[in-house]
């Protein structure tokens, strides 16, 4: 029987931070080793950064739902912005490091599974899953 | 959430020390952008940087870091990190940035 948590965060920069404190903490708690919290917290920051990078042309809210059971914490990112064409994202080319792009190709390579879902003028998901290894 | 910026220039070494303090994400990130221009009209030359206590950076973090780097690279300088801690260092190893930051 999974817990399921549910925050509603303004899209703001400033409580990006808090996110990333709160997966922390949620995790401390599951029993996920120091190494898997540093990367959960750095995922989902990537994951709300996103939003409010990209999400909204005005002001709004998104939702970070956790799911946490033994095994697993699910972190889900969703806005209702403007979404995207996925079709057009490349992944980043590290031997020519640019100033942006790395956020999803960091949380890709950080959490256990990812999905991504995104419709242009409804908004975009990010699902994230990083299992438990005790 | 903080980031404290130092920086003064070795004169012996004839380059930037800078010491990152804190945590960089997009809150902050154009804080460290605007140390970094400020640093680079002052004079131009090689600079290293210091974070050992800088506990957490994120891509917006990273992506002025080497918007920092390519223009110094222009110039012909080369832009170095030091004592990353293990967190950083995964992240600087993942993206690659490693081969050229560390």
């Amino acid at each position: 029987m999974a817990d399921v948590l549910k925050f509603s965060v303004p899209g703001k920069p400033e409580y990006v931070s808090t996110v990333r404190m709160m997966i922390s903490s949620l995790a401390n708690t599951a029993g996920f080793d120091v190494e898997a919290i540093e990367d959960m917290k750095v995922a989902v920051s990537e994951a709300c950064t996103n939003v409010v990078c990209h999400g909204f042309s005005e002001m709004g809210y998104y939702e970070v739902s956790c799911e946490v059971n033994e095994e697993l914490i699910r972190i889900t990112v969703t806005d209702q912005g403007e979404g995207c064409d996925l079709n057009q994202y490349r992944c980043p080319d590290l031997d020519c490091p640019k100033e942006g792009g790395l956020g999803l190709f960091i949380i890709q390579t950080l959490m256990d599974d990812v999905d991504i879902s995104s419709e242009l003028g409804k908004g975009t998901q990010i699902q994230m899953v990083k299992y438990c290894r005790k | 959430m903080s980031l404290e910026i130092r920086r003064e220039f070795n004169a012996e070494e004839r380059r930037w020390d800078m010491v990152l303090t804190g945590e960089v994400d997009i809150s902050n990130a154009a804080q460290l952008r605007g140390e970094l221009n400020k640093m680079l009209e002052e004079k131009a030359a090689p600079a290293t940087i210091d974070i050992k206590d800088l506990s957490y950076i994120d891509s917006t973090g990273l992506g002025v870091i080497i918007g920092a780097y390519e223009r110094m690279k222009e110039h012909g300088y080369a832009m170095k990190m030091v004592n990353p801690a293990k967190n950083v260092e995964k992240l600087l190893k993942i993206t690659s940035l490693d081969r050229i930051f560390l």
